[in-house]
């Protein structure tokens, strides 16, 4: 088994002592920025890449995949404890995992969840261990008109599947398309929608217009419809944890949470939402205590706790083995590979498998830190809710200005910065996803260079895309895409 | 909230114009470079052509009376009418590091901009808002210039 013994030298690599240290720093801030409102991993991500410059990438990616997986412990706290889903991925958590809290049943909520994301987690990155070198393997023999193909499916997903409209999913992506092909083109060296201005001959940086968009965009929107009102936190009382009736219950929603979730995650524009919506409604089908729905059926945290954390580590499939993202973290993961000059994808799983095995290998040992830091330590989490609100926005954006002016220098990228912010406020108000623009901002040079080389080997015959089985199937599925909301819809009126 | 009779027109026009931005950029490009068919200034003129027409759609939309729900944040009220002054003060916050960064250093703007945001959140605590940006902020430029980040001087305005 080939692929054991490279994940047993990933182990090697993930468990030296200071790799272990850069997982649990990870671990920790994760958690943190799960809790705390306003930031998510991909801001975070966005906001440690500074670190890239004096940190190797092995270091760095493992402390990033701490911080993936550590924002869905702590993003599950706080639907529990307070009810305020920080994303789409934890909302089903909230509508049971709240009343259980309320009825006094919080820590067993709290700690259904965490074992949950634990079993889901490593059982997914199982799955991603054994079924990422197989995709990689495929991967190789995709042609150019192949990869355009799959760069339009993950547009045309996306763009449908992460915001209320389809509309507004594609003008999100548009808006993304444009500001990627600004600066110098690639294969003729022409300056792009530069305007003369010598600070875009580069392009635009990904991190500049994620920190914008989330961070400033977000302390634009919050200031200006600010809710004074306190949060109410349901404290833990006593130690009433899981009782053998709990555990009965839960481990059968956590394997099949994990079975909705791994695959769906593995699909461009799956996201986080799909899944834990569809492992809800499965579970309230299935459960026996029906009744419990709605007023805090354990099943209805176990499932979809599981499920958001399958989804997680399924969309680290396609990143890692076509350099495809399929989320706004994952947008920022493959940035942070372009800021080592690295190219996730087939060649990255020869050429550095050093890289991609101790990454592999460090989810698995994030996942039991993760449990650790989760489980007794609940209580001092939620110390991190104290931090009063003027002050943690303000504080959110000095690390979105350290995170843009450390690494560029660039007064330019600070006037980005309000400008860009401006365009996240109006995108909260009138209900554009991000996404979708991130997405399509990062992978428009890759879509566009084989587009270009597959006209350029056919001598310009558009009929080269559509020759092969594979860019058929693509583009015939990018197309169907196109009517999912019905079917999202119907799944809302179920749950 | 805006009343549904008259829509956010302004949108559909914005997007019309980014769309017609990039296809004027996409005019600009030579053609010399164009080898089977296909050039820089394509990519380009797609893109731009696609903008205009989601414009269009998003305008077609709007007069339909289209609801757009304002996406859920945490500590916001997403129907409650936008506070214009606190929109404004958090605004300054977030244009303030453009304009005095290489006068006034990162530290002391980061502290400026710190105060500003929380004031915006309704804090009335100047002088401890100061400090604490301050603090907080002058802690980041030791801290990540230690890593290995260019930060510019602690006060350029005096030269250190």
């Amino acid at each position: 088994m080939d692929t054991l013994l490279l994940l047993l030298h990933g182990f090697e690599v993930a468990l030296t002592p200071a790799n272990l240290m850069w997982a649990l720093i990870g671990s920790v801030l994760g958690t943190a920025i799960g809790i705390l409102p306003g930031i998510g991993p991909a801001l975070t991500i966005a906001l440690l890449l500074p670190v890239t410059v004096s940190v190797g990438p092995v270091s760095a990616f493992i402390m990033f995949a701490g911080v993936l997986y550590g924002a869905m412990y702590g993003g599950s706290t706080t639907s529990i404890l307070i009810n305020t889903p920080g994303e789409a991925g934890s909302m089903m958590t909230a509508l049971e995992g709240n009343k259980m809290a309320r009825a006094g049943r919080g820590a067993a909520a709290l700690a259904t969840a965490a074992i949950g994301s634990f079993v889901a987690g490593t059982i997914a990155t199982l799955l991603l261990t054994f079924a990422a070198p197989v995709v990689a393997e495929l991967a190789f023999l995709l042609k150019p008109a192949d990869y355009f193909a799959l760069t339009v499916l993950a547009f045309t997903s996306v763009a449908v599947v992460m915001g209320a409209s389809r509309v507004r999913g594609f003008t999100s992506l548009f808006i993304g398309l444009a500001l990627g092909v600004i600066g110098i083109d690639a294969m003729t060296g022409q300056p792009r929608m530069t305007f003369g201005a010598q600070d875009l001959l580069d392009g635009v940086e990904l991190t500049v217009v994620l920190v914008s968009l989330f961070a400033i965009g977000e302390i634009l929107y919050v200031a200006s419809r600010y809710s004074h009102s306190k949060d109410e936190i349901i404290a833990v009382k006593g130690k009433a944890f899981m009782t053998r009736d709990d555990w009965r219950r839960s481990w059968k929603p956590w394997l099949r949470g994990t079975a909705i979730g791994f695959p769906i995650g593995t699909i461009p524009g799956g996201g986080s939402e799909i899944p834990t919506m569809l492992s809800y409604t499965l579970e309230k089908k299935l459960s026996r205590h029906k009744d419990e729905f709605g007023k805090g059926a354990i099943e209805g945290v176990a499932g979809p706790e599981a499920a958001n954390n399958a989804a997680a580590a399924g969309i680290l499939v396609p990143l890692l083995t076509l350099g495809l993202p399929t989320s706004a973290t994952a947008a920022i993961l493959l940035a942070a590979f372009q800021n080592y000059g690295l190219q996730p994808g087939p060649f990255l799983f020869t050429s550095n498998p050093e890289l991609i095995w101790g990454l592999i290998a460090s989810l698995y040992i994030g996942n039991v830190m993760l449990l650790v830091l989760n489980l007794p330590l609940v209580g001092i989490w939620v110390k991190l809710l104290q931090i009063p609100r003027p002050q943690l926005y303000a504080g959110i954006l000095i690390f979105a200005l350290m995170g843009i002016w450390g690494v560029s220098g660039s007064v330019f990228d600070l006037g980005m910065m309000a400008g860009l912010g401006v365009l996240g406020y109006v995108m909260r108000v009138y209900g554009f996803p991000i996404a979708p623009l991130l997405i399509g901002m990062i992978l428009v040079p890759l879509a566009e260079n084989q587009l270009r080389t597959a006209l350029a080997a056919s001598q310009g015959r558009v009929s080269v895309l559509f020759e092969t089985p594979v860019s058929i199937t693509f583009l015939l599925l990018s197309f169907l895409f196109l009517f999912l909301p019905f079917l999202i819809k119907r799944l809302k009126k179920a749950a | 909230m805006m009343s549904p009779r008259r829509g956010p027109w302004w949108l559909g026009l914005a997007v019309i114009f980014m769309g017609a931005v990039c296809f004027y950029a996409s005019s600009e490009l030579s053609a010399t470079a164009q080898y089977a068919a296909i050039g820089p200034g394509m990519a380009v003129a797609v893109v731009g052509l696609g903008l205009i027409v989601l414009g269009v759609l998003l305008l077609i939309q709007i007069a339909r009376g289209e609801v757009f729900e304002p996406e859920d944040a945490e500590n916001a009220v997403p129907g409650r009418t936008m506070d214009k002054r606190a929109f404004v003060t958090a605004l300054l916050a977030a244009v303030l590091p453009a304009l005095a960064i290489e006068t006034l250093g990162l530290p002391v703007t980061a502290m400026l901009s710190f105060m500003l945001v929380a004031r915006a959140f309704g804090s009335k605590r100047l002088v401890s808002d100061l400090i604490a940006g301050f603090v907080l902020a002058t802690l980041c430029w030791f801290l990540f210039g230690w890593l290995g980040l260019q930060l510019g001087g602690f006060f350029p305005l005096a030269g250190v």
